[in-house]
């Protein structure tokens, strides 16, 4: 048997009593696997993303990433877990004063990695989400889709096992949104898991990815090559 | 690491620009407090080197009756010797006595002459390891039967002895009131500059709540995250630090001199190597506030 990836056990957050933000959640994902997490505004998907990033602690329940259980990991640790977890937002989360380059470097400057690493690394991720022309341009002189391509780019500079993305086309039009998820794709097709939690129903459809359905934080269907849902 | 050094300090002096403000109020606030303790800890040691000048001349005299036997005098002498309170021990004979009086009153000639016969007592000169036990010192001399003995009115033996027990206490209350007044004031100028600090950081935090997220989010180690701030605070305070340092110095090339001219019979000079001890206790000082305002700030509003 193949160790998952990432392996949730009868996890339950409560931000208030009585009020279960996720409940009975049973996930296993293997390393390489692409899912959606899909579900309406409020049924927990953030929640979902968030507890595995270990910004959040459940309530109960078991997170093991990669063999390690998160829940029980060391505060001091917590840094070492989110460099093998690279994540996307919907607001993009770029520094406004520093270009597309300087925004990929912050993140590897910041976890010391050697300037030498650095000026390598930083031009090839960008070249990867097709920015090499874009590298000293400013966030304000790009276009969405192009900000959440610099975004993608410091997510995954570090080649982390697992990219994590929260809404990552919430902000951009359809077709801008196709050329984001392209792009996921091309990351998820180097061997990295992805997880891309949506409400974007066209985008799951087009894909034909694994689908797991949230409603009231609870898993109402995990399908493979599935579709956002019937009805509504 | 080389990169990391860069990194911190750019850092931090950016925040320091950014909340400047802030930052000089944080810098004045601690220079004062740094000052202070430089001053008292220069005063103390003007004031200790005063105090023990006139503990020099604080002793014990053991007035004797005349005709006091020798071999008694000289018990007494073995005995006060062989108390380890007592520094010294010395003889001062009638003769000698009329010759000092002789001496400290050569201002007034009439009087001097006038004195036929000799009416000073001889006497034992007694100086102690502790200027501060004279009192008790004194209780076991009065209950030395040789000294009952020999003393110069076995009727009163209180009156044949001369100390100088009040001159210490009101000095030694003296210098504690001052090192009181001194730790209040330097324990509330304290207080204001960890506020000071505490708030400049917190400023700093906020105005960099983004660059922290980013960090957060692609694992900037917890402490990577803290340094700035640690540095930025540790700076402010030594900057105080090393104003309060050049003040004191200059304030003492200016000053002592002058001082020194004017009370001549008091020891008012500063060590060089006392000057390089308040430097260095400035500057610990200087860092452990630093350490601590940032410290604090830290963890109140910043969650890693
Ligand atoms: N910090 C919070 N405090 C209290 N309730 C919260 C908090 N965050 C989310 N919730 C609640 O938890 C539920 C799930 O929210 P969320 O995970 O953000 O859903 P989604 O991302 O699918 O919109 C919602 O009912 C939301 O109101
Ligand atoms: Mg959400």
């Amino acid at each position: 048997m193949v160790r998952a990836m990432i392996s949730m056990r009868g996890v339950e957050k409560y931000y208030v009593p009585d009020e279960p933000a996720l409940a009975e959640v049973n996930v296993e994902i293997e390393a390489g696997e692409f899912v959606f997490l899909v579900g309406h505004s409020g049924s927990g998907k953030s929640t979902f993303i968030r507890l595995l990033q270990r910004e959040l602690l459940p309530t109960r329940g078991q997170i093991i990433i990669a063999g390690q259980d998160i829940v029980r990991l060391k505060n001091w640790k917590v840094p070492y877990l989110r460099r093998n977890i690279g994540c996307v937002f919907q607001d993009f989360k770029l520094l406004p004063n520093k270009t597309s380059y300087e925004n990929v470097a912050f993140a590897l400057e910041v976890i010391g990695r050697s300037k030498h690493v650095i000026r390598t690394q930083v031009p090839e991720v960008l070249r990867l989400v097709g920015l090499e022309d874009k590298m000293e341009s400013y966030p304000d002189e790009l276009s969405g889709g192009e900000q959440q391509r610099v975004s993608i780019a410091r997510a995954f500079v570090n080649r982390p096992p697992i990219l994590l993305a929260d809404e990552p086309t919430g902000n951009l039009d359809p077709a801008t949104s196709l050329g984001i998820m392209s792009l996921f794709n091309r990351i998820n097709k180097t061997g990295t898991t992805v997880l891309v939690a949506t409400h974007d129903r066209e985008m799951v459809d087009s894909m034909r990815k694994r689908v797991i359905a949230l409603e009231s934080g609870h898993i109402i269907r995990d399908q493979h090559r599935g579709v956002y849902g019937y009805g509504d | 690491m080389a990169i990391n050094v860069g990194y911190f300090l750019r850092e931090s002096v950016l925040n320091f620009r950014r909340n400047w403000v802030m930052s000089l109020g944080a810098v004045i606030t601690i220079y004062l407090s740094l000052l202070l303790v430089g001053v008292s800890m220069v005063l103390g040691v003007i004031v200790s080197e005063i105090v023990q000048s006139v503990e020099d001349k604080v002793s014990i005299q053991i007035f004797l009756k005349d005709g006091a036997a020798t071999e008694d005098v000289e018990a007494l002498q073995g005995w006060l010797l062989a108390d380890e309170m007592v520094d010294t021990v010395n003889y001062v004979s009638k003769e000698d006595a009329l010759e000092r009086f002789k001496e400290e009153m050569a201002g007034s000639p009439e009087i001097v002459e006038n004195i036929r016969e000799n009416p000073l007592p001889a006497s034992l000169d007694v100086t102690l390891t502790d200027p501060r036990q004279v009192e008790e010192m004194v209780g076991k001399i009065k209950a030395n039967e040789t000294f009952l003995k020999i003393c110069d009115r076995p009727d009163e033996p209180e009156e044949s002895l001369k100390y100088g027990q009040q001159i210490v206490d009101r000095l030694f209350a003296f210098t504690r009131i001052i090192r009181l007044i001194g730790v209040v004031f330097v324990a509330m100028l304290a207080v204001v500059s960890l506020i000071f600090i505490n708030n400049t950081i917190r400023l700093a935090i906020y105005s960099r709540r983004k660059e922290i997220g980013i960090m957060r989010l692609v694992g900037a180690s917890n402490w990577f995250i803290r340094a700035p701030f640690l540095l930025e605070g540790v700076m402010q305070s030594l900057l105080g630090a090393a104003l309060a340092i050049l003040t004191i110095v200059a304030v003492q090339a200016a000053v002592l001199p002058r001082l020194q001219e004017a009370v001549l019979f008091l020891p008012v000079d500063i060590a060089a190597g006392m000057m390089i001890q308040l430097a260095l206790v400035l500057v610990v000082a200087g860092v452990v506030i630093g350490l601590l305002g940032a410290g604090f700030a830290l963890r109140r509003y910043l969650k890693v």
